[in-house]
């Protein structure tokens, strides 16, 4: 198994991002001080179930209008003015989950009103008529990786000419139709998440997660971040499984060290708390990029699945500012590598830093960030 | 806009009757698929399965799925199995399942898959991403299976149907071309997924122009 990387470098001009803690310095915080946002939570809402480890913004249960659409207005007051969505300025939308969360509601109540958001279109039409956008927008919806395809996506439209800046927005708010499935597949259970810590059982925390980039083409300049490269790769072995070998990681990881060109990372993994695929991530990582330190923040601020690639871009670009990079809050040793690192550490050592996610059907996604 | 092109080698499309449903298909379609997974596969994911036979893509290439509604009947279908949700629905109805249900019984890495959801403008930007993807052999894929209660508030497709074009930048042999190019005047709709399935069937060429660009697929 091989994979290539994309190096198309992309200025980030803003960044932004919203967790259960709030902004992304917020978020920042939450880490450095090793809280957790994650808390037990009835697994359907108000329809009660087991306690599960959920980080909201909210109430799980469905809003109208939905949760998401005030977080993207909000974060609209973040972001560039800009004709977005017009002629070379176009958006570039990705979720998992979208706003299917609430025809689970229509399911229950059967007001119509739920319905309008139920499809992702719709849902992303909501938002772009909420926020006066054009109509060049694309939509991309692949799992957990989700995020990690718009900004590829938004670096090959700057970079063939297509576009001079992009918005790429992602969101994932959590509903009781996804935390039903995730509680179905058993791996959100009432267990905290401890990514790469070696234990009997693995476990997952689910988040709220919503975040933005504008990206232009090119190097940043002095002072700010570009993202250097990406790589992607879809190993096909399994719907919620690797190759026992850790080829599918391999392939990825393989693809963006050849991009970092001998600069010395330190990687933010996925790391959502399952055993198996935690212990092949963080060995392939190890194998790929022996001197790198690996965190995972997805024990605090729990998994926001389809955001989690561009709400964890969002607070490792404050922790470089900051000069304190988070550790892997809610873990404990022994973890399946020695390079996990437990406790934040300083980032004035590193040149820059890999960020990786993964998702169902043994999907990789990585990018390298880097400091101008 | 650059004007960008690429050449289209193999197209196939799936229109199934209109009455079929994903018993029926899997009938029809059963010797083209492992019997373990048949019985799980979603009447999209067969029909995905079948167009993407003689597509011929490796673990270099890359696949464009572009898709308003995916899994509509397992989203149905995992809707009503609560409070005790199922968890074989709940992965079907998860996006991209259609082509995960096709390539992970055939075990067939791909480097790069861009599932991509939309309403008016998908058929216009999934061209946009084939067009840009440099992999050697792409595969654009597309459909829709027909839902049922969701249908009636336009949460699915009236119709069922996939398509699978394969496309490169090699002229070679190439049975037509798609592309786009800067047009200052016009602002066309752009067609549905159903209308590009069409075409594609019935090799029709399609023009429109949107946003101070011409997109076209022509045919040989």
């Amino acid at each position: 198994m091989s994979a290539t990387a994309d190096f198309l470098p992309c200025e980030i001009e803003a960044c932004d991002a919203l967790t259960a803690f709030g902004d992304a310095q917020a978020s920042l915080d939450g880490l450095l001080a090793g809280r957790k946002a994650l808390a037990l939570t009835p697994v359907l809402g108000r329809a009660g179930g087991d306690p599960v480890p959920l980080a909201l913004r909210g109430s799980l249960d469905e809003t109208m209008p939905p949760r998401w659409l005030g977080a993207a207005q909000m974060l609209a007051g973040q972001w560039p003015e800009g004709r977005w969505g017009h002629g070379r300025t176009p958006v570039v939308v990705t979720s998992c989950n979208f706003g299917v969360g609430s025809l689970y509601a229509y399911q229950r109540e059967r007001d119509p009103r739920h319905l309008e958001p139920g499809a992702p279109h719709a849902a992303v039409d909501l938002i772009r008529r909420s926020l006066g956008w054009g109509d060049q927008l694309s939509i991309f919806s692949h799992a957990c990786v989700t995020s990690h395809l718009g900004l590829a996506h938004a670096a090959r439209l700057l970079h063939a000419g297509v576009a001079d800046r992009v918005l790429v927005l992602s969101f994932d708010f959590l509903s009781p139709f996804v935390t039903g499935g995730f509680h179905s597949l058993k791996i959100l259970n009432t267990g905290f998440p401890a990514p790469y810590a070696v234990r009997e059982t693995g476990s997952i925390g689910l988040g709220d997660g919503a975040a933005f980039a504008v990206l232009r083409r090119g190097a940043a300049p002095s002072g700010g971040f570009t993202v250097e490269a990406h790589a992607l790769f879809n190993e096909m072995y399994h719907v919620t499984g690797n190759q026992p070998d850790g080829s599918g990681f391999s392939a990825c990881l393989a693809a963006i060290a050849t991009a970092t060109g001998g600069r010395r990372v330190w990687v933010k993994g996925h790391g959502t708390g399952t055993l198996e695929a935690g212990r092949l991530e963080a060995e392939g990582v190890a194998r790929q990029f022996p001197q790198a330190p690996l965190v995972s923040w997805k024990g605090s601020l729990g998994h926001t699945l389809g955001s989690c690639g561009l709400v964890e871009l969002a607070i490792a670009l404050r922790a470089l500012r900051g000069g304190r990079i988070p550790g892997t809050v809610g873990s404990s040793g022994p973890t399946f590598v020695d390079s996990v690192a437990l406790e934040p550490f300083g980032a004035a050592s590193f040149d820059g830093a890999v960020l990786t996610s993964n998702a169902f059907g043994g999907a990789h996604a990585a990018l390298l960030l880097s400091a101008a | 806009m650059p004007a960008l092109e690429r050449y289209l080698h193999h197209v196939t499309v799936d229109w199934p009757s209109p009455d079929e449903t994903a018993a029926t298909a899997r009938l029809r379609l059963a010797d083209r698929f492992p019997r373990t997974a048949l019985r799980r596969m979603t009447h999209l994911g067969l029909l995905v399965g079948h167009v993407l036979e003689g597509a011929d893509l490796g673990p270099s290439d890359a696949v464009v799925y572009a898709t308003t509604f995916a899994e509509a009947r397992a989203l149905e279908e995992y809707l009503v199995s609560f409070p005790a949700a199922s968890p074989l629905l709940f992965q079907t109805s998860i996006h991209p399942g259609g082509v995960q249900q096709v390539l992970i019984p055939r075990q067939q890495s791909i480097a790069r898959l861009w599932p991509m959801a939309g309403g008016e403008r998908l058929v216009e930007q999934s061209l946009l991403a084939v067009l840009l993807e440099p992999a050697a052999r792409v595969g654009w894929v597309g459909g829709e299976e027909k839902g049922t209660w969701l249908c009636d508030h336009g949460m699915a497709s009236p119709l069922a149907f996939a398509f699978c074009a394969r496309v490169s930048a090699d002229p070679t042999g190439a049975i037509g071309r798609i592309g786009c190019s800067p047009e200052e005047e016009g602002d066309d709709p752009c067609p549905s997924l159903a209308t590009l399935a069409r075409a594609l069937r019935d090799r029709q060429s399609l023009s429109w122009r949107s946003a101070g660009t011409c997109w076209r697929i022509e045919w040989s």
